[in-house]
């Protein structure tokens, strides 16, 4: 019998969903609205409309999080300084809950319902992936903001990529174990799809260094301690221990690591450089070295080139507006709407979708946060280890590493 | 392969063990109380840690204050959850009560999500960040943290259970609901505070676990299964077995690292529970029960 509680259940329980739904699954619009009216200066008329597929709820949400944040900035900049041949940009944000089955269904009705004429996407390797098949039968223009090799590795003439991957990552960070003298080494990687892939790189890339893999470890994300894996890297007579991990697990392995005390170095990847890391390892963090795009030390770049301004300039106005400073997730999605707004500028108002991607490809020279892009018909990640540094973790902050 | 590092390995086994047997203590107290497996356990342990998070540095309370608000909190969110979600469902239908909790659980990840973001959070040892050295091998002392307190809740468990009244009812109601209600017990009430209970130990591991771990809004699933396999292991419904399938599980995993592969460890225990299972359908030390034609 459905007594009266059960319906008051059921109605708390729809008004938790619908408190919850509006946050995490709607599209948010910005740009002028309909009537056109903005401030003086301002773009004004049709709006183009670019889609993007991020993961604002579910595993990869603190990703998602900071790309949606640079999407909005940018596009009301661009926007207040006359769009794009006298038109504003219209990006729609639709989440894809960091599954991929999601970001092919919100891409769908983006390409569907809302004529985007490009989109930036998704979040996770797995998602952009997925929506290749949408990319396909819409015959858009993707810019990916997700690490996996296999997004550019596996070419597909519409499909471009933002971060810096595992292949530029991987062979410059091999060539500075190699420079430090470094010739056996232990790895230890998580079992998701950064992990496998950074794991699958290595050892395609290691046999062209002086470096041997003398024992190979996982674990699983959400593992509370990896102890045992450490015991028996111990045993070994590695040099040093390489971990490839995007995730929280990466602060557990460098504290199991101090507290174990081991005397060899350890070394991460370029989805270590979160603060989050820092926090969570606190002491165990000194030490640590990891590559990653020069943007994380600006000064990398040297000061007052064209890259060093454009990336202070970022960060001081990201940080003024969200109150912390972008990380390189934030970057990869600044790199990607302004990778495909200076190609529609070079473009004449009216283009087709093959016109915008031959303007993508013909992109030389771009300074953007994440690096300087080139691409090439056949380099759609478009960024070399020139735009790589190696950090070393000091006093809790990321500094150049010797 | 050295005493030393076989000493190490039955460390961590023990360290990941006693937080599996905080979180199976949870499923134990629940499934006496109701017959079902409550599947936001997990999110208990989630919400421990990250309500500690929040006391610490949102409110900026000392540690242990901080952490006495995270577990008190969760165990009030343990029994609203069962006041508005599971006690309406009056015929007490099982699969009912399980599919509520699994979308209880939903709703609590969701909210934490929303309430305190996606990025993982950190908190300070509670004593300090060094270690003990054991015969060469090393432990944390938060891990003798983790033991102690694990060691404390199944002394207050037995203590609850045998020498109070509210014990007595609780296992009055866990052989014979009916019964119990004869001489004058409110199995409602049981279940309520069972969930309290359930949601307090939850929170216990997560608040003990952040400081070497961090936590998140995602941790309660993974670490949910883990302990809903050691309390299986163990034989559900006895407290003392929950404990002990949580030490042989993490015992398991850590001695698969050692002498199989690291890659497989999750596998391998999976693969002994379900050997044991088959062995002994109610858990290494459950009591047998036959139901009577």
């Amino acid at each position: 019998m459905a007594g009266a509680r059960t319906y008051f259940a059921l109605l708390v329980a729809l008004l938790v969903a619908i408190a919850i739904v509006p946050v995490s699954g709607c599209a948010l619009e910005t740009g002028p609205g309909d009537d056109g009216t903005t401030e003086n200066g301002a773009a004004t008329g049709e709006p183009y409309r670019i889609g993007a597929v991020l993961s604002l709820s579910g595993t990869l949400a603190g990703l998602g999080e900071p790309e949606r944040n640079t999407l909005l900035m940018e596009v009301e900049r661009i926007n207040e300084a006359g769009g794009v041949h006298g038109r504003p940009i219209e990006v729609l944000i639709e989440d894809d809950a960091s599954d991929a089955e999601n970001a092919v269904a919100v891409t769908s009705r983006l390409v569907e319902r809302e004529n985007v004429i490009a989109l930036i996407g998704a979040t996770g390797t797995g998602g952009t992936m997925a929506m290749r098949q949408e990319i396909d039968r819409a015959g858009l223009v993707q810019v990916s903001v997700a690490g996996g090799t296999v997004i550019t590795a596996d070419f597909h003439p519409y499909v471009f990529q933002t971060p810096w991957s595992n292949s530029i990552v991987v062979p410059f960070t091999l060539s500075y174990l190699e420079d430090q003298g470094i010739d056996r080494i232990a790895l230890i990687a998580d079992s998701g799809g950064f992990a496998k892939d950074g794991v699958e790189v290595i050892k395609q890339f290691i046999d062209d260094f002086d470096i041997e893999i003398v024992i190979e470890e996982s674990f699983n994300p959400g593992d509370a301690d990896m102890t045992s894996q450490l015991t028996k890297i111990r045993a070994t007579d590695a040099e040093a221990v390489v971990m490839w991990n995007a995730g929280a697990e990466a602060a557990t392995v460098a504290k199991n690591m101090a507290a174990l005390n081991f005397d060899i170095p350890l070394f991460g990847s370029h989805g270590n450089a979160r603060v989050e890391f820092i926090e969570g390892a606190g002491e165990a963090a000194e030490g640590f070295r990891f590559a990653a795009g020069k943007v994380l030390v600006p000064e990398a770049y040297g000061v007052g080139t064209p890259e060093y301004e454009v990336a202070t300039d970022f960060i001081a106005r990201y940080t003024d507006r969200f109150g912390k400073a972008p990380d390189t997730f934030a970057g990869h999605a600044y790199d990607a709407l302004h990778l495909i707004v200076e190609a529609m500028e070079r473009l004449s108002e009216e283009f087709t979708s093959e016109e915008l991607r031959d303007e993508i490809e013909a992109t030389s020279g771009f300074v953007g946060i994440g690096g300087t892009f080139t691409f090439s018909p056949t380099d759609h990640n478009g960024m070399t280890e020139d735009n790589l540094g190696m950090y070393e973790i000091r006093n809790g902050e990321w500094t150049l590493a010797d | 392969m050295g005493a030393v590092e076989l000493l190490q390995f039955a460390l961590a086994g023990l360290k990941n063990g006693a937080i599996y047997a905080l979180v199976a203590l949870g499923f134990t107290l629940v499934y006496a109380a109701t017959g079902a497996i409550n599947f936001a356990q997990g999110e208990f342990y989630m919400l421990g840690g990250m309500l500690s998070v929040w006391a610490y540095a949102g409110l900026g309370l000392p540690l242990p204050l901080a952490g006495l608000v995270g577990v008190a909190m969760t165990a009030l969110v343990g029994g609203v959850f069962e006041l508005l979600a599971v006690r309406p469902r009056k015929d007490g239908d099982l699969l009912a009560i399980i599919i509520i909790t699994v979308g209880g659980s939903m709703v609590l990840s969701s909210a934490a999500r929303h309430l305190f973001g996606p990025l993982e959070k950190a908190l300070p040892a509670f004593t300090s960040t060094g270690t003990v050295s054991i015969f060469g091998a090393v432990l944390e002392i938060q891990s003798l943290w983790i033991l102690g307190l694990t060691t404390l809740a199944v002394v207050a468990l037995w203590y609850l259970y045998n020498r109070t009244s509210l014990g007595r009812a609780m296992r009055a109601c866990a052989v014979n609901r009916d019964a119990a209600r004869l001489v004058g017990i409110d199995p409602r009430r049981i279940v309520t505070v069972s969930f309290m209970l359930a949601a307090a130990l939850g929170a216990l591991a997560g608040l003990a676990v952040t400081p070497l771990t961090q936590t998140a809004f995602d941790v309660g699933p993974s670490v949910g299964i883990k302990g809903f396999a050691a309390a299986i292991l163990g034989g559900l419904g006895n407290p003392i077995a929950a404990v002990a399938g949580g030490i042989v599980l993490g015992m398991l995993e850590s001695m698969s690292i050692a002498f199989i592969s690291s890659t497989y460890k999750d596998a391998i225990a999976l693969v002994v529970l379900l050997g044991v299972l088959f062995w002994r359908p109610q858990g290494i030390f459950g009591a047998s029960r036959r139901e009577k034609v």
